[in-house]
């Protein structure tokens, strides 16, 4: 009887084996090898722009991640060196993945060529189509208001979202875990959301790191003062070991050369990157002398 | 005159009659904890008796900050308490748990960090009115827990509590809180916050812990002005 028992127990832990396994799984599974930095920005399809802007800004200082094709979600690795060869490129990873926190033990990254990519989701997702058939105008407008009423948003967050359809891949970069948490509940009882994939990263708050921040903001501040207000700010400052990324949008480019030399200008800063969107009328003239 | 004005201001320092823990003095409206209580005000979005102060400066307010220390709690017992039956073992046990659960209130909006640096804020906290129960006997907790040789009272105990700049003192946000969630509640157990009878004392303490929580949401919450510019200004990438 004893026996019986023992076999049924053993039975029973190998057949809910995948059920256990789904949150800290040890699979393996086709990825994309980018820069923290482009895959938390440019979601979307693998286009020549992704793999240029994976392979410059890993040069310029940015970390390798893996983008699962599946499904979008970005993993932070610990063995950033099996990777430093391939970015920009696909291959196959194993390892132990947590979705939850959006990190993973690399045990082993095989390279492969974009033509071995099997169809399916994968295929589906490097697909330009896939994100050019968007959601509704109106759907995309209410995730955009409902991210923008974040409470504990600051100038150091930021958080973006790309659209499948009517499923949502969230990004960005956060100093704090309530507003991962809480973006992703926001979009999620938005009516007509379909599935939401969280790759909104937290931010190391080592002590280096703080006084970046509170040095750059210092420094934007008094020489962009028009873009801050007492609760907020249009230019958002992400710091991550060293290295700042500039955010949101200015509306001349000498405002955003301004914030890049005054960001340089602070202390153990190892690289800026500096996104700031342009959108003055300086800059759409441009955009239609070139339409 | 010193004296005078500090009687007038309500807020004569307490003396510490004993190591960590301090005595209220006679006739005092607050504890001493907080250097100043002239800038509280009563609060609408807490229920209850809370009065609170959050900086207006446009440059440093609660919204400059997102990382904070959590320093151990003050104690303050009633004027007319015999601090000598204050154990430490009591005293610890009290102010671990409610550290613990300012911590746990506030660390997912606030991560908790242990160094001073900019945009932290140091959490300093006074429990206040804490009083000297009646004896524990060993039958009244579980033969694993270590029972304290006289409980503390909360029945009348209140919370003060002030956020400061980490690096450089300057007060940003302060609350009192005199709610009383306490009443008939008692701490007599080293371990008391796995004996069944000591649970209206950690629940007073939980609710005390999230009543800052709340305090701290209501002040990021975005409204009007702020609201609009929020939202204009947000464009994803």
């Amino acid at each position: 009887m004893k026996k019986l028992s023992l076999i049924l127990c053993g039975l029973l832990i190998l057949c809910s084996g995948p059920y256990f396994a789904m949150e800290d799984e040890v699979p393996s599974f086709h990825a994309y090898v980018d820069s923290d930095l482009c895959a938390r920005l440019m979601l979307g399809p693998i286009t020549t722009a992704r793999v240029d802007c994976s392979v410059k800004t890993y040069k310029d200082g940015s970390n390798p991640v893996l983008v699962r094709l599946t499904d979008n979600t970005v993993f932070d690795v610990n063995k950033q060196k099996l990777l430093k060869d391939h970015v920009g490129g696909f291959g196959v990873a194993a390892g132990e993945v947590k979705v939850k926190s959006g990190t993973m033990k690399l045990n082993n990254f095989k390279p492969a060529d974009r033509s071995e990519i099997p169809p399916g989701p994968e295929q589906r997702l490097l697909d330009v189509r896939t994100y050019t058939a968007k959601g509704s105008a109106e759907l995309h407008e209410k995730i955009r208001h409902e991210l923008a009423m974040i409470a504990y948003i600051t100038t150091f967050d930021f958080i973006s979202f790309s659209m499948v359809g009517n499923d949502v891949i969230l990004s960005g970069w956060t100093v704090r875990d309530t507003n991962r948490s809480d973006a992703e509940y926001r979009v999620k009882r938005v009516p007509g959301v379909g599935t939401v994939v969280n790759n909104i990263e937290i931010l190391p708050l080592g002590g280096a790191d703080m006084e970046i921040r509170a040095a750059a903001r210092t420094a934007l501040q008094r020489n962009l003062s028009t873009y801050f207000w007492s609760n907020g700010s249009d230019i958002k400052i992400v710091v991550k070991n060293g290295t700042i990324i500039l955010l949101g949008s200015v509306r001349t480019q000498q405002d955003s050369d301004i914030a890049t030399i005054q960001c340089n200008s602070v202390s153990f800063v190892f690289h800026v990157f500096n996104l700031l969107r342009v959108t003055g009328p300086e800059q759409k003239q441009k955009e239609k002398d070139k339409g | 005159m010193i004296v005078t004005i500090a009687m007038m201001t309500g807020c004569s320092p307490a003396a510490e009659t004993k190591p960590g823990v301090k005595q209220i003095a006679a006739g005092q409206k607050f504890s001493g904890f907080l250097k100043d209580y002239d800038a509280l005000t009563p609060n609408p979005n807490l229920d209850g008796e809370a009065l609170t102060f959050a900086a207006k400066d446009a440059k440093q307010n609660l919204r400059s900050y997102f990382a904070i220390i959590v320093d151990p709690v003050e104690v303050y017992v009633a004027t007319d308490a015999d601090v000598n039956q204050v154990s430490d073992d009591a005293r610890i046990a009290l102010t671990n748990y409610f550290q613990h659960a300012l911590v746990g209130a506030v660390s997912d909006a606030f991560p908790v960090v242990d160094t001073p640096s900019p945009l932290t804020l140091r959490l300093r906290t006074a429990l206040v009115g804490v009083d000297v129960g009646g004896q524990v006997s060993t039958g009244d907790v579980p033969s694993d827990a270590k029972p304290l040789q006289r409980a503390l009272n909360i029945g009348k105990v209140g919370v003060e509590m002030e956020l400061v700049d980490s690096k450089t003192g300057e007060r940003i946000a302060a609350m009192v809180d005199r709610t009383n969630l306490g009443d008939g509640a008692e701490v007599g157990a080293k371990d008391f916050s796995r004996v069944q009878k000591f649970a209206a004392a950690r629940e007073a303490f939980d609710e005390w812990a999230l009543r800052v929580r709340t305090f701290l949401d209501s002040e990021h919450e975005l409204k009007g002005e702020d609201a609009v510019l929020a939202d204009r200004s947000y464009q994803p990438y």
